[in-house]
């Protein structure tokens, strides 16, 4: 039986959400949290006896994602080594391999003190400064083989050490990024010292009409990595309707190689929920959400804590934000998984139409706007539209916070007009580090560039159409830089073990193609091809392009296609 | 009627209801499209990707369940890329699942296995290897086989949405994505009430009915439309019977849309008629004749029971004699023997048990 304050917590859950249902998965975090990290089927039963959900809901809930650990024995200590190919890139498979020795235990295992669980993770975004270790909440970043034996003694001390990490920024445009390096820039006081909360009261005096208006000659394209025009994606909302409208700021950052969105969250807090609150009073907006991933639950805080702020400070008169944790999946970032998520449900993307501009949270119009975007709103409102197309062109404007990784001297985040050149970015991070072999521009689900095809013409530029021209897609921006010892037949297999883990499994090409591909894949990797498989995983990637229920299909056929077709000789050579 | 829409489907006209989607329009024309999670009582899913179709003038494949038809709307649903996409889907599902049709009571009656046949896929191309699971076969009625379980969520469907009950859902994600019942039980060991509906959503061979195990595969079925005599509202069942003996019964599926069961059943209605096949059940009205139970025709019994009646009245009066019936009979026949008890013998003595 859960304890009564565990049930009172859940009782102020089902409160603070217009449905009760959407308690459940926070409910599962918390009593998770209680029970040593460990959830069983009693529990899950008696919370969805307290919420009021079916038994198969539930346990459906706590087994689709990924942080609910249900019947399995997790130790004292979880420690997750994120290997996806950003942090591969970065040296995470050696610091795996070197956990593991060090522990004597390999993947899902636990020491036989029942201290140390270790396991492969997939993207924690936090390519810049991997390799990484998550350890139960807390980030261990930029790890070495020193810094692996000092956590692991000070852990064995039953003390979660505080490892000193630096992180690297740049900026050109000093928006975005431009409170990063203040002391305590997370606090009220210092965001409004610096101006922080003035456009909101210059939005106020605006009407609704005028800010879109604004937005939307700004030409603001989202920043999650679809790149839809913001001011256009807000007029979809259906006018004169008597259901509330709901705000949702779309903090997953769950695309590889993208770590930008938490550099905004963890050091101007602030300035998002300036940004949320401009846009939720142009649209109408009484409760707005920010889902954010559940592996972020320390920037979670600083956000729960930041809205206190503002709201005693009476900047959030109308608005109530609701911080809502997802729990390890790729696939809510995607908008519809994302509101499935946050009405308690698994996170399964649905059919569109209906948008969920016209039907979305909780059957509401509800619009999804990414951290970065919103974050963007105020210098819109505050300088005009005009201010914020002095930077770029019509093939993309503004500002745009770039994530490199890999094979550079600087792994960071870097604040850049939209139209940098490649070459440029690259520059501010540092440059090359090694030799490259190619480098994958807008995250893991874009098409990758050989260096032949990066020296083409005048050089690419990191906007819309450029990247386009040169054959892949600005994605979310998230560059990572392939160094030439790397084997793209390797790091295509582990890029589609990653979609085929992170594939809700809802549709047929989706589920069970991603699986195809990664045996395919892993078969040539491991010297068991036969000829023909290469054609085989084009055929399969050809036929899921675009004919999946939502677009991870073509977040992994895309650059799997890529990768087999521009390094074909990389894999035929693996063929006996 | 001026608002009919026109469209054209594979190169012919067809004139057709707004509202309606291609698929609809497609399939009351004859044109085959397949749909592995579509079906009319659970509704569009967009899951199995199965009945995509070109439209021109639309980039990319459309669900074509989903698709509402326009005027002047051009389809396509037997181009290259369709049929590409649609061997894809066959493919996947033959070499991820255990698809025996030999040894398959849906065998006949199974829509992978007649997606593939259109396909004209006749053994996979990329066999897989994985482990075989278990049969579920706690349950009374039901048998699960989540090998042929294609992961459509029609079942699921019908649970939440159609019937109520919700037991079964989606466990785990991805390939390991999972019918459950309840938190993962075994189906005998869960709230299923046992209806039977998730069985008669069932696309493939991965629920059917224990009945019909290893007695008879769907082909050699036949099908009789009947009313269910267990309550008075009545509902229309497909009963399928194999020479001449019971086999399983289906809500009945060509007037599902109608009252009064809408294409369901209760666990009465689906499983209740295993008597039917008894050697030991009444088929000939019983007269007792010197302490011994007599077979007799309807004639023989009717008039004796015609003549006890009157010489009962005669006797006693009509106060005499009182009517029982039964909510296992129609409101009509209900209505009847009120109409006899009152008008014919003149009694005011009729009750109803107006439970099973």
């Amino acid at each position: 039986m859960m304890k009564e304050e565990l049930k009172n917590k859940i009782q102020k859950l089902m409160q603070k959400y217009p449905k009760k249902e959407s308690a459940l998965m926070p409910a599962l975090t918390l009593v998770q949290k209680a029970y040593d990290n460990n959830l069983t089927k009693e529990l899950v039963e008696e919370i969805a006896d307290f919420i009021g959900v079916s038994y198969s809901r539930a346990y459906g809930v706590a087994t689709y994602y990924s942080m609910f650990n249900i019947n399995k024995v997790v130790g004292k200590y979880h420690l997750q080594v994120d290997t996806n190919i950003p942090a591969t890139l970065m040296g995470a498979v050696e610091i795996f391999n070197y956990l593991s020795k060090k522990l004597g235990i390999k993947h899902g295992e636990t020491t036989p003190d029942g201290l140390f669980t270790l396991s492969h993770v997939e993207c924690l975004a936090s390519c810049g400064t991997c390799p990484v270790i998550q350890v139960n909440d807390k980030y261990y970043e930029m790890m070495t083989p020193e810094k692996v034996d000092m956590l692991i003694d000070s852990l064995r001390k039953g003390i979660m050490p505080e490892i000193p990490v630096k992180y690297n920024f740049g900026t050109k445009c000093n928006v975005l990024l431009k409170n990063v390096e203040i002391k305590d820039s997370e606090t009220i006081a210092v965001y409004k010292k610096n101006g922080g909360y003035s456009v909101l009261q210059k939005a106020l005096k605006m009407s609704p009409e005028q800010i879109i208006a604004e937005v939307k000659d700004s030409q603001l394209r989202g920043r999650g990595g679809a790149g839809f025009p913001t001011g256009v994606k807000w007029g979809f909302l259906p006018k004169n309707i008597d259901k509330p409208v709901y705000l949702i700021c779309n903090a997953d950052e769950g695309e590889p190689g993208t770590f930008k969105d938490r550099q905004i969250m963890t050091y101007d807090p602030h300035l998002l929920i300036e940004g949320m609150a401009i846009s939720a009073y142009a649209l109408n907006c009484k409760t707005a959400f920010i889902y954010i991933r559940g592996e972020f639950s320390w920037i979670a805080d600083i956000l729960e804590k930041a809205i206190e702020e503002a709201k005693d400070d009476g900047q959030l008169k109308n608005l109530d934000i609701i911080v809502h944790q997802g729990a390890g999946t790729y696939i809510c970032g995607e908008e519809t998984a994302l509101i499935e998520s946050i009405e308690g449900k698994r996170g399964l993307p649905r059919m569109k139409p209906p948008f969920p501009a016209v039907e979305g949270l909780y059957g509401c119009p509800t619009i999804v706007n990414n951290v970065e975007t919103l974050a963007s709103v105020p210098f819109i409102i505050d300088k005009g539209a005009s201010a914020f197309k002095a930077w770029g062109s019509p093939a993309g404007y503004g500002f745009k916070l770039f994530g490199v990784s890999g094979a550079v001297n600087k792994p960071g985040v870097y604040e850049c007009p939209m139209g940098i050149s490649y070459k440029e970015l690259i520059e501010m991070a540092g440059g090359y580090s090694e030799k490259i072999k190619g480098v994958i521009v807008g995250g893991l689900s874009v098409p990758i560039l050989t260096t032949e095809e990066l020296e083409k013409g005048d050089g690419m530029k990191m906007d819309y159409e450029s990247c386009a021209e040169y054959g892949t897609s600005l994605g979310s921006g998230g560059v990572m830089v392939i160094s030439e010892k790397f084997s793209i037949p390797e790091i295509s297999a582990r890029t589609i073990q990653f979609y085929n883990h992170e594939s809700c499994g809802q549709c047929t090409p989706c589920r069970m193609g991603s699986g195809m591909i990664k045996l395919l894949l892993n078969k040539i990797v491991s010297g068991n091809g036969e000829k023909g498989d290469i054609d085989k995983i084009i055929w399969f990637c050809d036929n899921i392009k675009g004919n999946t229920l939502c677009p991870t299909g073509e977040a992994y056929s895309v650059p799997v296609k890529t990768m087999v077709t521009k390094f074909r000789k990389d894999f035929e050579a693996l063929i006996k | 009627m001026d608002n009919k829409i026109n469209l054209t489907i594979d190169g012919q006209v067809y004139t057709a209801n707004p509202g309606q989607t291609v698929l609809q329009v497609a399939r009351e024309n004859g044109i085959y499209i397949p749909s592995l999670c579509y079906h009319p009582r659970t509704g569009k899913a967009g899951k199995c990707r199965a009945c995509l179709v070109e439209v021109e003038g639309i980039r990319g494949l459309k669900e074509s369940c989903a698709l509402e038809i326009k005027e002047n709307m051009v389809v396509n649903t037997r181009t290259e890329r369709v049929m590409e996409v649609r061997k894809m889907i066959v493919e996947l599902h033959l070499a991820n699942g255990e698809h025996n049709c030999i040894a398959c009571e849906k065998n006949g009656h199974c829509e992978l296995q007649d997606m593939a046949y259109h396909c004209g896929i006749e053994r996979p191309h990329f066999p897989v290897e994985h482990i075989t699971a278990e049969l579920d076969t706690s349950s009374e009625g039901i048998i699960r086989d989540s090998n042929k379980c294609i992961q459509c969520g029609r079942c699921i469907r019908a649970c939440n949405h159609n019937v109520m009950h919700e037991v079964l859902d989606f466990g785990w994600r991805s390939g390991d994505m999972k019918v459950i019942c309840d938190d993962d039980k075994p189906m005998g060991e869960s709230s299923c009430v046992q209806c039977g509906e998730c069985v008669q959503v069932c696309p493939v061979g991965a629920l059917t009915f224990k009945n019909a195990k290893g007695v008879a595969q769907f082909k050699e079925l036949k099908k009789t439309k009947v009313i269910c005599t267990y309550c008075g509202v009545g509902c229309s069942i497909d009963m399928y019977t194999k020479d001449n003996k019971y086999v399983y019964s289906m809500a009945t599926e060509d007037n599902w849309e109608q009252l009064p069961n809408k294409g369901m059943l209760c666990v009465k209605g689906r499983f209740g008629f295993d008597f039917l096949n008894r050697e030991d059940r009444l088929n000939t009205p019983l007269i007792r004749k010197n302490g011994e139970l007599v077979e007799a025709s309807w004639d023989e019994a009717l008039d004796l029971v015609a003549s006890k009646f009157s010489e009962i009245k005669e006797k006693h009066g009509a106060g005499s004699l009182g009517f029982f019936t039964s909510a296992r009979v129609s409101n009509e026949e209900n209505y009847a023997v009120m109409r006899f008890a009152r008008g014919v013998i003149g009694t005011n003595n009729i009750d109803h048990c107006a439970r099973l």
